[in-house]
């Protein structure tokens, strides 16, 4: 605060040159408020229609029971206590925690690995990062047509047929009407998707490490295996913990994957706290019941994402 | 002199009103909530056309939802968002009583006596719209949900001349259908189809009278009709009738179609008779030639004389901006040039002027079959709320282990959600 202050008094030639009475820095910060307020007050105005008015559209929806076209009626905190009852929310509760885990984990994993190889021979490894990273760029649904093919149960599925090819054709099934493949298979797919951007920002952390550091490694006769256990890999941590907290994020909220592929069936098994929000708010129209999802499963995010923010704030400050 | 003024502009508003309403007359856009996909949008729009021929003032819009599954949460949202419509196409009585109760369709009956639509529809079309006593949908037509759909070349690579007629002739049938490697029943029970059984079997075993009972949950589903008819769908799948539960698991009914008429791996298939209109128009397979459809086979408990029926209804909004056209469609939906557009997307029509020469073979044995028979109305489409998820799901748990300890739970499961709307 003193810092601009100082800096306001410096670039006011009135204050200055003018001889004026030193204001306060009380003072001098509410002269200098306003300005600050109406270079922020647009990015207001959108937080305030796209975040704060939805959101507290939502807790007051999820204080009411409403059942499809008919009248709502205020029932307090009913549906979040309903919902801790719900067999089916606790199971999907389940299923988004080990899907969320698995997801995160096999992506930034996969992503990280790939951009350690790829670190080691940045120019001939071009061609194989873009097309990874392609599939970020592609829709979740288009992907989940894609993998809908692959899954199929019958010989023209792409997995069945290679399972076939390789004499192995006892294990080819039906993938995604299995409860027990099917969650696999879509963390398989989704993980697939999600690898480009841990690719990405994690390729780039590495591309920040000072030379001099690998050509003094080298000198020193470092061998390539010596380099990346200990300066490539270490040094790129900062993007894994970047590309941890998107893909998250992500995963927490993933929806069109699993719409696509199973619909959160066979039998519920493959159902996340969001796509059961969708199936009680938009199929069976319980908009209280499913404000309540949500606002548990915002909870979730929020707990997982203000940490992974304070620390990006204090280390950028 | 006000007073004769006021009488005068009364008489002629009277005079106004009884006087028949000319195509002419009827002006503006139409705005119709259309769900339907594929071929029947097809119809759909056909059915406009041929409006609009006889109405030339009047301009149909469509407020077009594209929808997976059960369309009902796709036209809450568009109602919630506020999507104003004067019409939209209906297929749940459930959802119609949700709608009514809500205030938001318009009592039909007096348009039903004025415009004379019981001249084209028998009064048991009447009946069937009704809720709580008010009319509230013009049904333009109606499938017949118990008949089998086959496709002939697949049964004469099974070696199958004759279509089964008995139960024992139909089960029978499964080991000529497997050694020929083909699945006897191509079933979809991603989402909903896989209730087609559960709901034809229990109506054959029980009768008409005790389904619509356990519709309107005045019998438990815990009840032994319900675990008798589950014991006797585990029959069919312990003969080897459907594939595995997990092939039956990943498809939905238009994968099963696919696997019956495209595909050729399967037998038969029991869904609504949109498939004839699929089957026709994008199969494009010859109708009676190329497939047919089998009634559901006599189980000799009593109750052959059965079929479980759906429809489909275009019913007007309350706050509809243009009611006037909206009455016009209504009751021209319901005319020998309508019901000729349905007939000809092969599509049955609840209409007495329909040309029965337009329908095809096909839907001659469909359209037989709901005339001859006590019919139902598709159980799953009168379950309230999410008692039909409910439904559905544990009829899928039951596909997965179809044990008596199974049937068990899932009855109970059932029951328990349905306790809730009591």
């Amino acid at each position: 605060m003193s810092e601009v202050a100082l800096r306001g008094s410096e670039g006011s030639n009135s204050r200055v040159v003018g001889g004026a009475p030193q204001r306060t820095a009380l003072r001098r910060w509410i002269a200098d408020a306003p300005a600050a307020y109406l270079l922020l007050l647009p990015v207001l105005i959108l937080f305030g229609f796209a975040v704060l008015y939805p959101l507290v559209q939502t807790i007051v929806l999820s204080l009411w029971d409403i059942k499809g076209l008919g009248k709502p009626k205020f029932i307090g905190l009913g549906n979040f206590v309903a919902l801790v009852q719900d067999a089916n929310f606790r199971q999907a509760a389940t299923t988004t925690l080990l899907w969320t885990l698995c997801t995160t984990a096999i992506s930034v994993g996969a992503g990280w690995g790939i951009a350690l190889l790829c670190a080691l021979a940045p120019r001939q490894t071009l061609v194989p990062r873009v097309i990874i990273f392609a599939a970020f760029g592609v829709s979740e649904a288009v992907i989940g047509y894609v993998w809908l093919q692959v899954y199929r149960g019958d010989t023209a599925g792409l997995l069945n047929a290679i399972l076939s090819g390789a004499g192995l054709g006892n294990l080819a099934h039906a993938w995604l009407g299995d409860a027990k493949t099917a969650i696999w298979c879509l963390i398989a797919a989704y993980s697939w998707a999600q690898t480009g951007l841990p690719l990405l920002v994690i390729f780039a952390a590495t591309q920040a490490i000072s030379r001099n550091v690998l050509e003094a490694a080298y000198v020193d006769g470092a061998t390539p295996m010596n380099m990346m256990r200990h300066i490539i890999a270490p040094l790129s941590m900062p993007g894994v913990r970047v590309a941890l907290f998107i893909n998250l994020l992500g995963s927490l909220r993933a929806f069109d994957t699993i719409y696509v592929l199973t619909g959160g069936g066979p039998v519920r098994s493959t159902e996340t706290i969001g796509y059961f929000m969708f199936r009680e708010s938009f199929t069976q129209f319980k908009l209280g019941y499913g404000a309540a999802a949500t606002l548990i499963l915002l909870a979730a995010v929020l707990i997982v994402s203000i940490p992974a923010i304070l620390q990006r704030t204090k280390s950028t400050t | 002199m006000r007073r004769r003024t006021m009488l005068a502009v009364f008489a002629a508003s009277m005079l106004l009103s009884a006087a028949p309403v000319s195509a002419q007359d009827v002006s503006g856009d139409l705005v119709l909530l259309d769900w339907a996909s594929g071929s029947e949008q097809e119809m759909i729009k056909a059915l406009e056309d041929g409006f609009t021929k006889a109405y030339p003032n009047v301009h149909f819009k469509e407020i077009n939802l594209t929808v997976q599954g059960d369309a009902r949460g796709a036209i809450r949202a568009a109602l919630q968002s506020g999507e104003k419509a004067d019409l939209f196409i209906n297929t749940w009585p459930a959802f119609r009583k949700e709608l009514a109760d809500a205030g938001l369709l318009r009592d039909l009956t007096s348009l039903w006596d004025s415009a004379k639509i019981g001249d084209n529809l028998s009064d048991s079309w009447k009946a069937l719209g009704t809720t709580d006593g008010k009319l509230y949908g013009i049904t333009y037509t109606y499938g017949d949900r118990s008949g089998m759909f086959y496709k002939t070349a697949t049964m004469k690579k099974s070696g199958i001349d004759a279509q089964p007629k008995t139960w024992d002739e139909f089960v029978a049938n499964f080991k000529k259908l497997n050694d020929a490697g083909i699945t006897p029943i191509a079933i979809g029970a991603k989402y909903w189809s896989h209730a087609e059984w559960f709901e034809s079997l229990y109506e054959h075993l029980n009768g008409v009278e005790k389904a619509a009972d356990l519709a309107a949950h005045k019998i438990p589903w815990t009840d032994d009709s319900v675990k008798n008819t589950l014991r006797k769908f585990a029959e069919m799948l312990k003969a080897g009738c459907c594939g595995t539960a997990e092939s039956m698991l990943a498809n939905d009914w238009d994968t099963a179609s696919d696997m019956v008429f495209v595909q050729g791996t399967a037998g038969y298939q029991i869904i609504g008779m949109w498939n004839n209109d699929r089957a026709r128009n994008v199969d494009k397979l010859k109708e009676g030639e190329d497939y047919s459809l089998q009634q559901f086979p006599a189980m000799g408990a009593g109750h052959d004389d059965v079929s479980s029926v759906d429809s489909k209804e275009f019913s007007a909004f309350t706050d509809s901006a243009n009611p006037a056209a909206a009455d016009a469609f209504l009751a021209w939906v319901t005319t020998a040039d309508a019901a000729n557009i349905v007939a000809r997307a092969g599509l049955a029509s609840p209409s007495n002027k329909v040309d029965p020469s337009l329908y095809g073979p096909v839907m001659r044995i469909a359209a037989g079959a709901v005339s001859s028979s006590k019919v139902q109305f598709v159980l799953g489409d009168l379950l309230p709320g999410d008692l039909v998820d409910e439904y559905r799901v544990q009829l899928q748990k039951f596909l997965q282990d179809p044990s008596d300890a199974t049937i068990d739970s899932v009855t109970q499961a059932i029951e328990a959600k349905a306790a809730t709307f009591d």
